[in-house]
């Protein structure tokens, strides 16, 4: 329930300029909160003289009204959809076929609409469509809002969000908003007794926890890229597309964007999206090292990863760097070249399907976790291999 | 300027080892340290303290167990003005709704800082939630992943990382900001004279009584989230190792074998 | 019964120096021991650490320590410098400037002893001489006084910190005979900067510890002013035991650090090495040697942490010179043969490996090998523990 009170307001406006569902208006310079609020905390957060509150009720409510499993999805800007929300949506299919609800995706962005077909044959029955300029890049204050808001109406059972470093910015305050439990960084989701068991990993990978929010609805995690598969894109499904009005200033954000930097292009391959990652450490830090794990990454349509070392010595830039510090991955494939292993790294690729790797000192911690371990000089071997792939008609 | 640094104690996870009979982690001899990510963030606020000069304090905070003293001192080695450690029954096996709830009560009582610097996420548990969720009850903007920090007035000018690389973004303080080292931060490793002065500077252990807020919202009772199992990841299987053939033979044998797995 | 408990600030400083090392030292041991050298700016980094004349006063650009706490520093390098170079370079300096800071004048310290506290020079022990090892009554090099000042003559050799001084400044504590007659008795101590007229530097190479230098000087006609003489004139014999026994309770801390780093690797090494289908730490052979060395080491780091707390006892005036004296060398007699035969154990279990030139503990080996000699023999030591038991009229060489 919204609660504001007339005689703390003092007319500041702040309110109604960062309503994203525009539902504040002015009456006798107070603020008034109209019908179609969504209790999405906007206002809550910005009213200076602390006029607007909002109360949830946290436990023992009645929980089974709340219903479908919701992706929210990332975007590349207008380019393409994460790989990530394709994944997520084929989960949320699975788990909602086991209690027996819908899959629905929220889909923000700016001329973002034309997704949501691709949404829809990869699994949602709905896809809601909030679009704005001033959400053409995530921004917390421009996203959280409206994904507390569309929670806070249609009440579902499951939202899952990417681990990605947006994904991670937005879940928990989004969490924090409707005072809910949340858990980061899943690798595995099923159902448990009508519950959303969440897998994830602890202590730098060394233990597993499964993870149960018994009491609150709905039940949110954020969910490792690359660990879950799509489903293949069915062109029949049929869905609905919801567009949500939203008027989004985003000269009352008070986190202003003032220079992007991307270093990777838009539409290359992301570390932590590629199916197959050729990774160099220490080893591969000399003059036209790299070059040759680029080639074998190009024979096989893989990326190039490192460890955190090469991107101290400056070999190789930090979007690039695999483990504790850097991006967790999880690919089919992970090629480990000159890499030690230290737990840091290991933290960051464990989960790959299958691992590689390539070292000369036999004693490397990476042998422990490879599947296939090769002792040697990578100058050698990975030409070799190169030149195996291409004989055998590439990947 | 005042800047509350939020540092908790981990275990070293390089240090963590699973029992191999039980599959359960063994913490006997386990060296604590202080999150590496929120040595980070207190050291940043240090600087920024000396940048911002004046009447500048830095609070370094942490919620645990009373052993987390060791993580605090270090931090005022670091160069924390003081430090507060909330530890108390109540507070024990919050997640991080829990957490997040107390230390923003702290926050408060410790006085409204301009900057809250946390970690990006600790490396016992590495979620990243805890400085968000701190922010929104605070009523605070965030900025997360920063890895470098400059001051203009009341401007924070902070160089995050993104999905795609880096942003630069501007708030007004106040504001939190969760702190992730760049690839060139070398930790500071305080020398005696600095550890000596710690042991002068004040240093408070906060109870429930302290914060103002209601016991059962706290803690294992007040978390949402519950852990229903804890068990050791599944083991790999052994690998194979390809040796003592030449590399072209080697390379034949991978790649049969990553055709044979469908891979390749 | 003396038992000493660290304080929280020593267990502080453990961690932050063990950090440090792990980030700044241990990675570039193998690169030092290959170029023989410590380089420059590893030692500003310890300066930074506050890690070089740890012991002497803050105005003099020291930390105050005590000396407990400087042997939680020597066994932390110990532990993460398998050729123990820098421990060495670090407790000569320290042990040397803490005497020197005792009993030198104002105006030779603050010349000397500033630049050593920030990595700019160096501060060594100079009494060894060729053919005359313990027996300091019978060494060549002299010292007379000329007006006000003083002319040395002589030779030294087996000298840490030649090519240190040489390269950074700085100079020895330095001992010769003043009053010929009077032997032992007649000594005087003094520092002598080798950067003097008059003092040929070379150097030696020996089987371990290779990134500190080793060698010997002539000293021919120099002249030294008399600010330099450390103590009064011809009682030097009876001050430098003080160093003395303040380097070899390090030694003995360093040589703790050193083993039980072997130990642990050797820990790791025999629970994932297999044979006969088990890893070797399941067979009793392996087992029992390692808690036998994990015993005597344990033994040895609180017999090396208490002569340290008698030594800081001593300056209140709550332990006697003897006592000191004894506790020290019971410490200093066992910490290197204890620590070698730990490490030649864990060389051992790792087979050939252990005595490749890539395997740290051989390197470990050969360092601690110095310490039965270093700073007093083991078997002077055992000379001084007897004495203690027996009487001063059992002295053997008198």
């Amino acid at each position: 329930m919204i609660t504001l009170i007339a005689e703390k307001c003092i007319g500041c406006v702040k309110c109604v300029k960062v309503c994203p569902f525009g539902v504040i208006v002015m009456k006798e310079k107070k603020a008034v909160i109209g019908d179609g609020c969504t209790l999405c905390g906007a206002c809550e957060t910005v009213c200076p003289v602390d006029a607007i509150t909002i109360e949830r009720v946290v436990k023992d409510i009645d929980l089974t009204h709340y219903s479908g499993v919701w992706v929210v999805a990332e975007t590349e800007g207008a380019q393409r959809v994460k790989n990530v929300t394709l994944e997520l949506l084929g989960k949320g299919r699975e788990l909602a076929g086991l209690i027996g609800q819908s899959v629905s995706c929220i889909l923000l962005g700016n001329n973002v609409a034309k997704f949501a077909d691709a949404l829809i044959c990869h699994g949602a029955d709905t896809v809601f469509i909030a679009e704005s300029e001033a959400l053409s890049r995530y921004t917390a204050e421009g996203f959280q809002p409206v994904v507390t808001g569309l929670i806070a109406q249609y009440a579902p059972c499951i939202v899952l969000f990417g681990a990605t470093h947006a994904g991670r910015d937005l879940a928990p305050r989004v969490a924090a908003s409707l005072g809910l439990g949340l858990t980061a960084d899943c690798t595995g989701l099923s159902i448990l007794d009508g519950l959303l068991l969440q897998t994830r990993p602890a202590f730098g990978g060394n233990i597993m926890a499964d993870i149960i929010c018994p009491y609150t609805r709905p039940q949110m995690a954020t969910v490792r890229p690359n660990v879950m598969k799509m489903l293949q894109p069915d062109v029949n499904r049929q869905g609905t597309k919801v567009v949500v009005p939203v008027s989004i200033d985003a000269s009352t954000f008070r986190v202003a964007i003032k220079e992007v930097r991307d270093s990777c292009q838009t539409g290359v391959m992301k570390i932590d999206e590629a199916d197959i990652i050729v990774s160099g450490g220490r080893g591969v830090c000399t003059n036209g090292g790299f070059a040759l794990l680029e080639e074998l990454a190009g024979t096989l349509s893989g990326v190039v990863g490192c460890s955190r070392v090469a991107v101290d010595l400056g070999f190789r830039p930090k979007s690039v760097q695999v483990g504790q510090s850097g991006t967790t991955v999880s690919p089919k494939l992970y090629i480990a070249v000159g890499i030690s292993g230290s737990i840091q790294h290991q933290v960051g690729m464990k989960s790959s399907d299958t691992i590689v790797a390539i070292n000369k000192d036999p004693a490397a911690p990476i042998f422990q976790i490879a599947d296939f371990g090769i002792v040697g000089d990578y100058r050698e071997i990975v030409p070799a291999f190169v030149a195996e792939v291409k004989m055998n008609g590439g990947r | 300027m005042k800047v509350i640094v939020c540092v908790k104690q981990v275990p070293d996870t390089s240090e963590v080892r699973v029992d191999p009979e039980t599959g359960t982690l063994i913490r006997e001899g386990v060296p604590s340290v202080m999150n590496p990510f929120d040595q980070f963030a207190l050291e940043e606020g240090v600087r920024l303290r000396e940048a911002a000069g004046g009447e500048a304090e830095v609070i370094a905070l942490s919620m645990g167990p009373p052993q987390a003293r060791s993580a605090l001192m270090k931090a005022l080695a670091l160069g924390a003005d003081r430090a507060i450690l909330l530890t108390d029954k109540v507070f024990a096996g919050a997640d991080t709704w829990a957490t997040s709830l107390t230390l923003a009560a702290a926050v408060k009582a410790a006085g409204k800082p301009d900057l809250i610097l946390c970690g990006l996420q600790a490396i016992d548990g590495d979620t990243a939630q805890t400085g968000p969720e701190i922010a929104h009850r605070l009523h605070l903007p965030q900025v997360t992943y920063a890895e470098k920090i400059m001051l203009d007035g009341r401007t924070a000018v902070i160089t995050r990382q993104t999905d795609s690389g880096y942003e630069v973004v501007e708030v007004r303080m106040p504001a939190l900001i969760t702190c992730t080292p760049p690839a060139d931060f070398v930790p500071s490793t305080p020398p005696y004279s600095a550890i000596t002065r710690a042991k002068k500077k004040p240093y408070e252990e906060w109870g429930v009584d302290k914060i103002n807020i209601e016991a059962d919202t706290l803690g294992l009772r007040g978390s949402p989230t519950q852990v229903k199992r804890v068990f050791s990841p599944p083991r790999r299987d052994t690998g194979v190792m390809l040796e003592g053939r030449s590399a072209a033979v080697i390379a034949g044998e991978l790649f049969q074998a990553l055709a044979k797995e469908g891979i390749l | 019964m003396i038992t000493y408990e660290f304080s929280e600030e020593q267990e502080m400083l453990r961690q932050s120096v063990r950090e440090w090392a792990a980030k700044n030292l241990t990675p570039r041991v193998q690169e030092m021991e290959k170029n023989k050298e410590i380089p420059h700016d590893l030692i500003k980094s310890m300066a930074k650490m506050e890690l070089l004349c740890p012991t002497v006063a803050p105005e003099y650009g020291g930390s105050g320590f005590d000396a407990v706490t400087a042997g939680i520093v020597g066994e932390e390098l110990g532990r993460a410098d398998y050729t123990a170079s820098t421990a060495v370079f670090y407790l000569v300096q320290a042990s040397w400037a803490y005497l020197f800071d005792k009993y030198g004048t104002h105006e030779c310290k603050s010349k000397y002893i500033p630049p050593a506290t920030k990595g700019d020079a160096f501060i060594g022990i100079a009494t060894t001489e060729p053919g005359i090892g313990s027996d300091l009554a019978n060494m060549v090099t002299t010292i007379t006084p000329n007006g006000n000042r003083y002319i040395v003559n002589g030779e030294k050799n087996y000298i840490s910190g030649v090519r240190e001084v040489k390269q950074y400044g700085g100079g020895h504590v330095t001992i010769a005979r003043q009053n010929l007659q009077a032997g032992t008795r007649g000594m005087t101590l003094f520092f002598l900067p080798l950067g003097l007229p008059g003092i040929d530097i070379t150097e030696d190479e020996e089987m371990g510890r290779e990134a500190i230098s080793t060698g010997g000087f002539h000293i021919s006609n120099v002249e030294i002013p008399k600010e330099n003489i450390i103590g009064k004139e011809e009682k030097g014999f009876y001050i430098v035991h003080e160093g003395y026994e303040f380097a070899r309770a390090i030694i003995a801390c360093v040589c703790c650090g050193a083993a039980m780093k072997s130990l642990e690797n050797g820990i790791s090494y025999i629970k994932e090495r297999n044979a006969f289908g088990r890893p070797i730490g399941k067979y009793e052979g392996i087992q029992f040697p390692l808690a036998e060395h994990y015993t005597k080491i344990s033994m040895l780091r609180d017999l090396s942490y208490k002569a340290l707390h008698m030594i800081d006892l001593e300056k209140e005036g709550k332990a006697s010179r003897m006592e000191v004296s004894k506790t020290v060398a019971m410490a200093k007699m066992i910490c290197a043969t204890w620590a070698m035969q730990a490490i030649d154990d864990v060389m051992q279990w790792q087979g050939a490996f252990g005595y490749n030139k890539e395997c740290p503990d051989q390197a470990a080996y050969r360092a601690v090998r110095s310490f039965t000699l270093a700073e007093g023999s083991k078997e002077i030591m055992k000379t001084i523990v007897a004495r203690e038991l027996l009487g001063k009229e059992f002295i053997t060489y008198r």
